[in-house]
């Protein structure tokens, strides 16, 4: 076991404790004092130092000697990809859903894929997991911690940070329904569904069309709580300083238990202020903030991914300067115009999009997903496709038998929110002529963009082998985003996987070929530089140079259906001589000639063509 | 295939919308022909379809993707598909899965043909 990467199970308060640096300390009190006043924060600050210092001292001596190594432009490497998945996902007989993962990873991600997100893991009472009735222990229907630590010894992982709200099962809940005074203050309470004029609720943003207050029967008397999600999933006050400092405590102990990177579920709406839209506000930056300052100062190897399904523009701004808010932000604007290009066979929004996005600093990336256990949101692409484009988007995913979920508009209408569907389904059409061998090619075709583009890439689990929509267990559970959670039993898993002639065999290796070799270039690192080509109207094309700029990579995905030629002009690859490339996927080797390169793409034909500087 | 696993598909008197009467059970082992009936009227340039399901008290999620099937192409093409005479079971099960926000539900076949007038 490297012990370098594990935390102590009992603190060692022999050593000298800990002290936070003083610009983190300043810093800190800062964002404090803006939240809840010079007064408050006084107090607020020395329990969160002790937080810090308890947490230091389950350090041991061989984390913090690594830690004083960690590079932040490092932090994430080309060797980083994320795969997203609930614990039970796979199941097998006699073996918590946590082993069978782990078995699962051991037999076909081994040396590929080096990061897990399981998705939130603690007991719930519905959401999937999202609306948690305790944050510290594993829901013992998918194991314990101890499995968690089995996984954390051979990959990194990715733990949810629930912490927009609560179920209406915890007990902390339940102890604000019993009176008890200590738990008034943890929720958004009003007295009546109705107190909130007409005016503010219009201005609120809200991701569902349920309604925003919930009344209960408390001790004394009915009461209406804040619930942006569910009924069941309550809102905490974090203008209680108490529930900021709870929720600290937590997000310590998440890292304690082994999380290298925390995922800030639903951050948007943390801080809610009436008479504003409630939605991503200065506070809730604040406070995101503020974690990234704790982090720094105990867990410096630890980072803050932020998950905002917002226009592009309000996504981005979690990323704070570069250096202060976020380390990686969801690119929520990719997977709807992955899928736009797909469906219309035009990567226009795509690579106009694609060409004007920022490499934010050496410490900052994007999360390039294309899938997740939610849909495909569309909200992100607001300002980037029209309405009637995006309509029209969301009719064809229901044409390849998904679903849409809505928003309201809090004008009395709804629109579109996302899209619920799997991935292969999104862009392949069950009922329709054309070979699986086909079908395959235009999805690995599509995985290709988020694999190459800059950040790190995700992916969700049943995309590993084409998991197609499971639309039954929409009309089971009364719930569209169940048609891209079905669960799969080991034995007959592995046998599609195993099976040569099987599409869950042939999409796999395909994919974990492309992983394989995406880990090995320096030019897909998340620092190199990427630099978009408009090539044509049915190709996506970009460069990555890497950092020491020797090493570059062309990569064209081909989004048509059709063959179509393409020519790489002279001044895009500073061809003044010949040069050969070779494509890093097939072994193929192309030249360009006068300069130029020239090359006949097959329909949905990915090529990594690399060169040297 | 027996009486009451079978659809109809008619026109409106104008030959401007396409009727298809839905049997009693839509599920897997018919739905195609809902399909096909459907892909039929678009491939004939008729855009604008009414589905009466007046008989229909049973649709799984074959019959759901049957009646979306075609719900992009006819509506990029100025068409729609309208539902008429929806049974309470189909009328729960389009608010499951929120296609009650796509089609637009009439009382009789007449009112949902006229609706194209409008």
């Amino acid at each position: 076991m490297d012990r370098s990467r594990f935390y102590m199970l009992e603190p060692d308060y022999e050593r000298s404790v800990f002290e936070v640096p003083s610009a983190i300390r300043e810093r800190i009190v800062k964002k404090l004092d803006c939240l809840y006043g010079a007064e408050i924060a006084e107090g607020a600050f020395r329990e969160l130092e002790r937080l810090m210092k308890v947490h230091y001292a389950h350090k041991p001596p061989e984390m913090i000697a690594r830690e004083k190594e960690c590079l932040p432009s490092e932090r994430f490497t080309e060797k980083d990809i994320i795969l997203i998945t609930y614990g039970d996902l796979i199941q097998g007989d006699g073996a918590h859903p946590l082993e069978v993962l782990a078995d699962f990873a051991d037999r076909y991600l081994k040396g590929g894929i080096n990061t897990f997100h399981i998705l939130p893991f603690f007991p719930y009472s519905s959401d999937r997991g999202f609306a948690v009735i305790d944050f510290e222990e594993v829901d013992p229907h998918l194991g314990s911690w101890d499995n968690i630590a089995v996984l954390n010894e051979r990959y990194k992982l990715m733990f949810d940070g629930v912490f927009n709200h609560v179920s209406s099962k915890s007990r902390w809940f339940q102890e604000f329904l019993d009176g008890n005074p200590e738990f008034q203050d943890f929720f958004i309470t009003f007295s009546t569904k109705n107190s909130i004029s007409a005016d503010h609720l219009k201005l609120i943003t809200r991701p569902r069309v349920s309604e925003l207050l919930t009344s209960f029967s408390t001790l004394t008397g009915r009461k209406s709580v804040w619930t942006t999600f569910s009924p069941d999933q309550i809102d905490l006050n974090f203008k209680n300083p108490k529930v900021l400092l709870k929720m600290i405590d937590i997000l310590l102990f998440y890292v304690r238990k082994g999380a290298d990177i925390l995922r800030l579920d639903a951050v948007t709406y943390m801080w809610a202020e009436l008479g504003t839209s409630c939605a991503h506000l200065e506070q809730t930056h604040l406070i995101t903030k503020l974690f990234r300052d704790i982090l720094d100062a105990v867990a410096p190897d630890v980072a803050i991914v932020t998950e905002t399904n917002v226009t592009h523009d309000e996504n981005i701004r979690y990323f704070g300067n570069g250096s202060d808010e976020a380390q990686m932000v969801y690119n929520f604007a990719l997977p709807p115009l992955v899928l736009h290009a797909f469906q219309t066979g035009s990567a226009a929004h795509l690579t106009k999009w694609a060409a004007a996005l920022e490499h934010i600093s050496d410490g900052a990336t994007y999360f390039n997903f294309l899938d997740s256990h939610d849909g495909i949101g569309v909200s992100p692409i607001k300002n980037i496709l029209t309405g009637e484009e995006i309509d029209m988007m969301a009719l064809r995913v229901l044409e390849q038998g998904g679903f849409i979920s809505y928003k309201d508009n809090g004008d009395g209408t709804v629109s579109p929110y996302e899209l619920n569907v799997t991935w292969y389904s999104a862009i392949n059409n069950e009922e329709s002529d054309e070979s699986d061998d086909f079908q395959i090619q235009r999805f690995i075709a599509s995985r290709s963009i988020a694999m190459v583009m800059m950040g790190v890439p995700g992916i969700y689990l049943p995309s590993l082998f084409g998991s197609k929509n499971d639309a039954d267990a929409v009309l089971e559970k009364g719930e569209t985003r169940s048609i891209n959670r079905r669960t799969y039993r080991k034995e007959h898993l592995y046998r599609r996987l195993d099976d040569r002639n099987r599409p869950a065999y042939k999409v796999s290796r395909r994919l974990g070929k492309m992983i394989l070799t995406r880990i090995g270039e320096k030019a897909f690192h998340p620092n190199a530089d990427q630099r978009v080509l408009d090539l044509s109207d049915t190709a996506f094309a970009l460069i990555r140079t890497s950092e020491d700029t020797k090493e570059k990579i062309l990569a064209i995905t081909s989004i048509g259906n059709g063959v179509q030629d393409v020519k790489v002009e002279a001044r895009e690859i500073k061809g003044e001589r010949e040069i050969t490339f070779r494509d890093i996927l097939s072994g193929r080797v192309f030249a360009s000639s006068a300069g130029a390169l020239s090359l006949t793409l097959e329909p949905y034909d990915v090529l990594w063509l690399k060169w040297s500087g | 295939m027996g009486g009451d696993m079978v659809f109809t598909k008619k026109e409106s008197s104008d030959g401007r919308v396409v009727i298809i009467e839905c049997p009693q059970r839509v599920r897997l082992d018919v739905s195609s022909g809902l399909r096909a009936l459907m892909k039929e009227a678009v491939e004939q340039k008729k855009f604008m379809i009414v589905i009466d399901m007046d008989k229909t008290g049973f649709m799984d999620s074959t019959g759901l993707g049957a009646l979306v099937s075609q719900i992009a192409v006819t509506r990029s093409n100025g068409g729609d598909i309208r539902l008429a005479r929806v049974k309470d079971p189909i009328v729960k099960l389009l608010g499951i899965t929120h296609l009650n926000k796509i089609f637009q539900c009439f009382d009789s076949v007449q009112s949902a043909v006229e609706s194209y007038d409008n």
